[in-house]
Formats: C-alpha cells, structure tokens, sequence
C-alpha cells in the first residue's frame, strides 16, 4: 500500500511534477467545484490508467499517444454525460472544466510513465492517488480561496455578518486566477 | 520493443475508434430524455425563481403548469403568477457573457411598468466571479426596479459599477459585482437589448 501514496505528498502531480497546474487555477474560487473536479479527475485518470495497462502490450508505440487520447476523451465524455444527467447542477457548476480534463497534464503523463509499463491494478491504484493528490492541493486552495475571497465555505457564510459591519472586507484578490498561482507557490515553498 | 505492421496499426486505430463511437453514442441516446427532462425542469425552476417562487427542481415542472401559461409560441414570454398573488410577464432574456452565453427571466408587473424580479444563467462564466450572478445576493437588487425613467422613457435596469456617478437614477440601477466586469457589462446589455426587443404584450 505505501508505495502507491507518493503521490499524496513527495510525488504529489501538482507540487512535485507540477502537471496540471492551469486547472487548479481556474476551479479553486470555490470548494464544491473543486472537490467535485478532483473527483472527476481521479476517476478518468483511474479508468484510463486502468484500461491503457490492459492493452499496453497491443498498443504500437508509434500512435499510443493518439490510443491515449482516445480512451481519455472517453471517459471524460462519459464522465460529462453521466454528471449531465444524474448530478445535473454540479455539471452546471463545472461546465467547460469537465470538458478540460482531457487536455489535464496529469492524466497523459500518468499513462505515459505509468501505465504503458505496468500491470492493470497497480496502474488503476497510480491513478487514483495521483487524483487524490491533485484534488488535495486543490481543496486547500480553494478553501483558503473561498474563505478569504468570499467569506463562504461550501457556499456557506462562514465570516460572521458583525465583522463585516465591523468594517472587515473579503480579499478580492483572492478570487482571481493569480492568486491561485501565489497560494499554490506558497504551498510548494512550506513543503 | 515489438514491431507492428502498418495494417496491423491501421486495423488497431480503425477498431478502436468504431468501439468507443458506438459505445458512446449508446450511452448518449439512452440518457437523452432524462437530460432533457432536466433542461425543462431547469427552465420552469427558472421563470419560476424570476417569480418570486423558490421551488425545488423536482417538483417545478408540476407547479410550473398551475402558475405559468405561454403568451407567445415561441416560448419567450409567459403568463406568471408571483409569489405576491399579483400577475406577470416573464421574458426571456439572452446575452453574452465573457465566456459565453448568458440568459434568463425578468418578470415584469401587469402594467409593464417594474421589474418583479429576475432570473439569470450562464454556460461558462467564471465560479466565484461571474458565477454571481445567479446568486440570489445579486437577483434581489432587481426585485422593484422600474424600467422607465421620471420622463417615461426606456431605460430597463442598469447594472453599473457601484459608487460611479451616474445620471442613470437609483431605482433604474443595481450594483455590478465586483472582479466580474465583463459578465456584469454583459447583464446590463442584455437588460437592455432583451427587454426593448420584446414588447410586453399588453393583456
């Protein structure tokens, strides 16, 4: 079991590889969109390990990256199509992001370092806990995100109304893309 | 590392390609009606929200059906109840947002006069930033604006930056949402545009 946890913390895909980067930005104004685009993640990023190690030995080394595109469209597509119709307002919530999990960094080079090379499971447990590392920088980006830019967590107001009467103002700042950058750099820096 | 024929790499991509096409497309075409089910169920929550009425989306189609009936059949205005008892007009709005588009509700009183209250949605708009604007926070400020000025002339209800001076006066006004200039701009557009293209239909 422990050899699949480097991803969590000393092989985390956002800090250490640095894959993945340009969506952890975009998703982390808010908690709920971001714990829900890590899951997202991880599940494409595990099905496709997955699958991509079934087949790694009939892949021909000269298009398996267009064989890798092709069962990560898949799955994002199903993954759209199953939030569409069961999960509608989460779906809503993520829009175009679902759609970008096929362009995520950490899906393709999962598939290339891992799963072309190893057998199913082991591919199948690499995806999951790269998921979990990516969704776990993403969490506290954007709980930090959320509650100093918004005063909210989970959609909750969390910022009692009296600070606010009090004078105290939410950090603007915080719910654009560069600050993601900053707290992300912030958090490669304490690490 | 094997080598591979270039039949064999063609036949391999060929299959590859026909498996998930139809894999996909089933699965597409099986769940069709129940997205559908959700857009519609989306759209009356929608009109209904712009109402006054806070209604869960599983149960909008039905409530939707005893308090809103077509005006035109272009499904762009309807005949609503509100939640204050009183008749209106909901309009359809569309307009651009800074990724993409934006639309939704106003319902408009019976004399074609004030604003009852909006609704607004968005394909692609920031979260957290134009995201806002289907927040309710936002929505309020609209509860009640008129949209003609002292002199009688048009003016829909302007969404401009707050604290700028401006000549528009407060009850044909809201406050924009700051760090969302842009989907704001886009709002006040299409305030404007929406509402002057379709004449309430007088009843």
């Amino acid at each position: 079991m422990k050899k699949y946890l480097g991803p969590l913390s000393k092989d985390n895909p956002i800090l250490v590889q640095t894959l993945g980067v340009c969506s952890a930005l975009a998703v982390t104004a808010q908690l709920k969109p971001a714990v829900v685009m890590a899951l997202s993640v991880t599940v494409v990023c595990a099905c496709s390990n997955f699958i991509i190690s079934l087949m790694r030995n009939t892949i021909p080394p000269r298009i398996r990256i267009i064989v890798q595109l092709l069962v990560v469209s898949f799955f994002v597509i199903l993954v759209d199509l199953l939030l569409q119709s069961y999960l509608y307002d989460v779906s809503k919530m993520l829009s175009v992001f679902v759609g970008l999990i096929i362009t995520n960094c950490i899906i393709m080079g999962r598939l290339e370092a891992f799963a072309l090379s190893h057998k199913p499971f082991p591919s199948f447990m690499d995806g999951v806990m790269n998921g979990l590392g990516y969704g776990l920088v993403l969490a506290v980006v954007a709980f930090f995100r959320e509650l100093l830019g918004s005063g909210t967590l989970w959609n909750h107001q969390v910022v009692p109304d009296s600070w606010y009467a009090a004078g105290y103002l939410n950090n603007g700042l915080m719910i654009l893309p560069p600050m993601a950058l900053i707290l992300i750099g912030v958090i490669i820096w304490a690490k | 590392m094997k080598n591979f024929s270039n039949t064999y790499i063609f036949l391999y991509i060929t299959a590859l390609v026909v498996v998930i096409a139809v894999v996909l497309t089933l699965v597409s075409t099986g769940l069709k009606p129940r997205r559908d089910q959700n857009k519609q169920a989306e759209k009356c929550q929608q009109i209904l929200r712009a109402a006054g009425h806070d209604i869960d989306r599983s149960k909008a189609v039905e409530a939707f059906s005893n308090l809103a009936e077509p005006l035109t059949e272009d499904g762009r205005q309807y005949r609503v109840i509100c939640a204050d008892g009183s008749k209106g007009t909901a309009i359809r709005l569309d307009g651009k947002g800074l990724w993409g588009p934006i639309w939704g509700y106003a319902v408009v009183s019976e004399d074609g006069q004030t604003l009852k209250g909006v609704s607004f949605d968005h394909k692609s708009e920031t979260p957290g930033l134009g995201a806002k604007i289907t927040e309710a926070a936002f929505l309020k400020a609209f509860e009640g604006k008129k949209l003609y000025d002292k002199d009688g002339n048009f003016v829909s209800v302007r969404v401009l930056k707050s604290g700028t001076a401006s000549e528009i006066a407060e009850e044909n006004r809201v406050d924009a949402i700051s760090g969302a200039t842009l989907t704001s701009k886009g709002v006040d557009e299409m305030m404007q545009s929406s509402l002057h293209s379709s004449p309430i239909t007088n009843h």
